[in-house]
C-alpha cells in the first residue's frame, strides 16, 4: 500500500469514529496496546520476568522454614504459620510491584515518550489503567505460584479454588490503590530520585503498620488505629480470613473497603496525571 | 475551511522568563510552514502549546479551527507530531512501535499491519522492521519517529528539527518525505535551525528571535525585501570601513557579521563590488575578501535582528 491509499483509507475511518459505543471501543483499544507494550518489556527482559515471578515463592520458603520457629502460636492465633504469612507475602508483592511497576512510567516521562502519548486522542486515564490491568495479570501469576508453594508445604486454603479466585480479586482490588498510589507519585516527582526516595521511605512502614506479621488483636492501641487506617490490613484480613477460616462476613467488609481505597487512589492518581502533563481540560 | 494553524497573542512564560510573547501565526492548509529561529528562539515551546502538551499563559491557538485548551482531543486527532527529542521506545521492534501507536490513534483493528508497513515504507525503515529498537542508529529513529507521526494521515503534521542529527543521505531523505506529504495535500509546520532547509522545503516562513516573530512570508519575498545583493568584505578594519562607506548612496544597511567580516545590503552588487573596492584603496583599508551572494535566509535574519542565525543561540 502507498501513501496515497493510506490518505484515502482517512475519510472511511472518521465516518465510524464517532459511533455511540466507539468511545468505549477506542478506550479498549487504547488500554489494550498500552498493555501489549508493557508486556512485550517484560517478556524481552527474562530475568526480570524470572525473578520477579519467583521473589514471593522464594519468601514464603525462607519464612516458612526459618521464622516459623520464633513465632508465638498462641498470638498469632493458628498452627498455620505459613498460611498465616501468605496474606502478608502476596500484600508485599503488590507494595513492590507497584514501586517496580511505576518505573515505566518514571522512564517515559522522563525520556519524552510521555509527551508523544500525551499529543494522541487518548484518554487521559488510559495509561495509568493500562498499567493496572497488566500488573494485575502479571502478579496474579505470581500469587498462582506462591499458593501453589503454599500447598506443597501443606497449606490447605479453607475456602478452596472458589476462596482462590476471591484472594485473586482481593489483590486486584488493592493493586488499584497501589498501582495508581505509585504513579500518582511517579508524576508528581521532578525527578525518579526522588520517587525512589519516597517510595522507599513508605513501602517498608506500609507492610509494618499492617497485620502482615501481628493479627490487630495483638497490636498496641495505637498502633491499631493507623493499621486500620491503611488499606494492606484489609487486604491482608481478607485474604487470611479465606485462607485460614472460611467464608466470613468480614471478607465482603474489607473488600467494601479496599473498592473504596480504589477508587479514591485511581481518581487522586488521574487528577495528578492531568496536572503533571500540563492538561486544563478533559482529554 | 479554517486555517490549518491560527494564533494569535500567544504568551507562556516559565516563571520570570517569557518564552513566547505575542505571537501571531497564521498557517494555511497546504502550506509548508517553517518556524525558523536559532536556539532557545521558542519553536518548541510554540509547538508544544499548538500540540496540546503545554497550556498557554494567555493568547488563543487553534488547530484546524479547534482551540487547543478547549478542544484539546478535537486538536490530537488531527496532528501527528515528531518530536525534537528522539522518543525512547525500549525493547520494541520498529514494526511493534508503529503498530502500538497506531492502535493509539483507533485505526480499525484489521487494517494496523497494512497501514503500520506502509509507514514504515514510507521512511524507508520497512527493511530494518523486525529489530529492536534499541539496535537503530540515531538516524534510524528519527525515520521511525516519521513514521509514527504520519500513520493516522493527519491533516497537520508538526516535525520539529525533522533532520536534526542526521547525515547527508538521510536529511534528503527527510526532505523527500516532507515534499511527499506535501503533494499529498497534508499542511507542515517545521520548526528548524536551517536556513537550507527551511528555503527548499517551505513557502512560508516566520523567522522567531526571542519568542517574538521578527518577520514572516515566503522565503523569497523575504529575501527580496532584504535588497538586491549582499556584499561580504573580509577586512582587519571593519570599523573604519563602516564609516567612510556608510554613506554611499547605494549602501542599504551594514551589519557585522561573527568573524569581523562586514554584510554590505546593496541595491546592485555590480556596481558595489568595484565601489567597494575603490574606496578601500583610496582609503588604505586592506581588504582580505570582497564576495557577493544573492541574498540567503541568514541575510534575512541578520538584517532583522542584526546577529546572524549561526550565533545568535549563544547570545540572548
Ligand atoms: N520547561 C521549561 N522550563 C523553563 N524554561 C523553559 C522550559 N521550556 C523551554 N524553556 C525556555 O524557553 C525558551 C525557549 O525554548 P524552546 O525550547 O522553545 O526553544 P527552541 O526555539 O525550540 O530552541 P532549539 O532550537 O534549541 O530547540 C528557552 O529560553 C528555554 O530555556
Ligand atoms: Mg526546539
Amino acid at each position: 500500500m502507498t501513501i496515497e491509499q493510506l490518505d484515502a483509507r482517512k475519510s472511511a475511518r472518521a465516518d465510524s469514529a464517532d459511533s455511540a459505543g466507539g468511545a468505549r471501543r477506542r478506550y479498549a483499544q487504547e488500554v489494550l496496546a498500552l498493555a501489549r507494550r508493557w508486556w512485550i518489556e517484560l517478556l524481552r527482559e527474562r530475568l526480570n520476568l524470572v525473578f520477579s515471578l519467583a521473589q514471593p515463592a522464594i519468601w514464603l520458603v525462607f519464612f516458612g522454614a526459618g521464622v516459623e520457629r520464633a513465632i508465638d502460636t498462641e498470638v498469632i492465633g493458628t498452627d498455620d504459620y505459613i498460611g498465616f504469612m501468605l496474606a502478608g507475602i502476596v500484600t508485599f508483592t503488590i507494595v513492590g510491584n507497584g514501586v517496580s511497576g511505576a518505573m515505566p512510567l518514571l522512564w517515559d516521562k522522563e525520556t519524552g515518550y510521555l509527551d508523544r502519548l500525551m499529543s494522541m486522542p487518548i484518554a487521559r486515564s488510559s495509561v495509568i489503567v493500562s498499567r493496572f490491568v497488566f500488573q494485575v495479570v502479571q502478579q496474579s501469576a505470581q500469587i498462582l505460584l506462591v499458593v501453589s508453594v503454599a500447598l506443597v508445604l501443606g497449606v490447605r486454603i479453607a475456602t478452596g479454588p472458589l476462596g482462590l479466585l476471591v484472594i485473586l480479586l482481593t489483590a486486584a482490588l488493592l493493586t488499584m490503590s497501589v498501582t495508581a498510589a505509585f504513579s500518582a507519585l511517579a508524576y508528581a516527582v521532578p525527578q525518579h530520585g526522588t520517587f525512589f526516595a519516597v517510595a522507599g521511605f513508605v513501602s517498608l512502614p506500609l507492610l509494618f503498620m499492617s497485620n502482615a506479621f501481628v493479627p490487630l488483636g495483638a497490636m498496641p492501641a495505637w498502633m491499631e488505629v493507623v493499621a486500620r487506617l491503611n488499606p494492606l490490613t484489609y487486604a491482608i484480613e481478607a485474604m487470611r480470613t479465606l485462607v485460614l477460616d472460611g467464608w466470613e462476613p468480614r471478607v465482603a467488609a474489607s473488600l467494601a473497603v479496599l473498592a473504596l481505597a480504589g477508587v479514591v487512589c485511581l481518581a487522586l492518581g488521574t487528577w495528578q496525571f492531568r496536572k503533571q502533563t500540563g492538561e486544563r481540560v478533559r482529554g | 475551511m479554517s486555517p490549518a494553524i491560527e494564533t494569535a497573542g500567544l504568551r507562556k512564560s516559565f516563571g520570570e522568563h517569557v518564552a513566547i510573547e505575542g505571537l501571531d501565526l497564521t498557517v494555511e492548509r497546504g502550506d509548508v510552514f517553517g518556524l525558523l529561529g536559532p536556539n532557545g528562539a521558542g519553536k518548541t515551546t510554540t509547538i508544544r502549546m499548538l500540540t496540546t502538551l503545554l497550556a498557554p499563559d494567555s493568547g488563543t491557538a487553534r488547530v484546524c479551527g479547534f482551540d487547543v485548551s478547549a478542544q484539546p482531543s478535537e486538536v490530537r486527532r488531527r496532528i501527528g507530531y515528531v518530536m525534537q527529542r528522539v522518543a525512547y521506545r525500549g525493547l520494541l521492534t520498529g514494526r511493534e512501535c508503529v503498530e502500538i501507536e497506531a492502535a493509539l490513534y483507533h485505526l480499525p483493528r484489521r487494517e494496523i499491519p497494512l497501514l503500520a508497513k506502509a509507514a514504515l515504507d514510507a521512511v524507508g525503515m520497512l527493511p530494518h522492521a523486525d529489530r529492536r529498537w534499541t539496535t537503530y542508529s540515531g538516524g534510524m529513529q528519527k525515520r521511525l519517529d516519521l513514521a509514527c507521526g504520519l500513520l493516522h494521515s493527519p491533516e497537520v503534521l508538526v516535525l520539529d528539527e525533522p533532520s536534526l542529527g542526521l547525515d547527508v543521505q538521510s536529511r534528503h531523505n527527510v526532505w523527500e518525505f516532507v515534499g511527499d506529504r506535501r503533494l499529498g495535500g497534508a499542511t507542515i509546520l517545521l520548526a528548524t535551525n536551517y536556513l537550507d532547509e527551511a528555503d527548499r522545503l517551505c513557502n512560508k516562513v516566520a523567522i522567531i528571535d526571542n519568542g517574538r516573530v521578527v518577520v514572516q512570508g515566503s522565503p523569497s519575498e523575504l529575501k527580496r525585501a532584504v535588497g538586491a545583493d549582499v556584499v561580504e568584505v573580509a577586512t582587519r578594519e571593519p570599523e573604519r570601513l563602516r564609516q567612510v562607506i556608510e554613506t554611499e548612496r547605494w549602501v542599504k544597511k551594514i551589519v557585522a557579521g561573527d568573524m569581523g567580516d562586514l554584510h554590505i545590503f546593496v541595491e546592485d552588487a555590480a556596481v558595489a563590488l568595484p565601489a567597494v573596492m575603490r574606496i578601500g584603496l583610496e582609503h588604505g583599508i586592506g581588504l582580505e575578501r570582497v564576495s557577493y551572494s544573492q541574498p540567503s535566509l541568514d541575510d534575512v535574519f541578520l538584517l532583522h535582528t542584526g546577529r546572524e542565525l549561526r550565533e545568535a543561540g549563544v547570545a540572548s
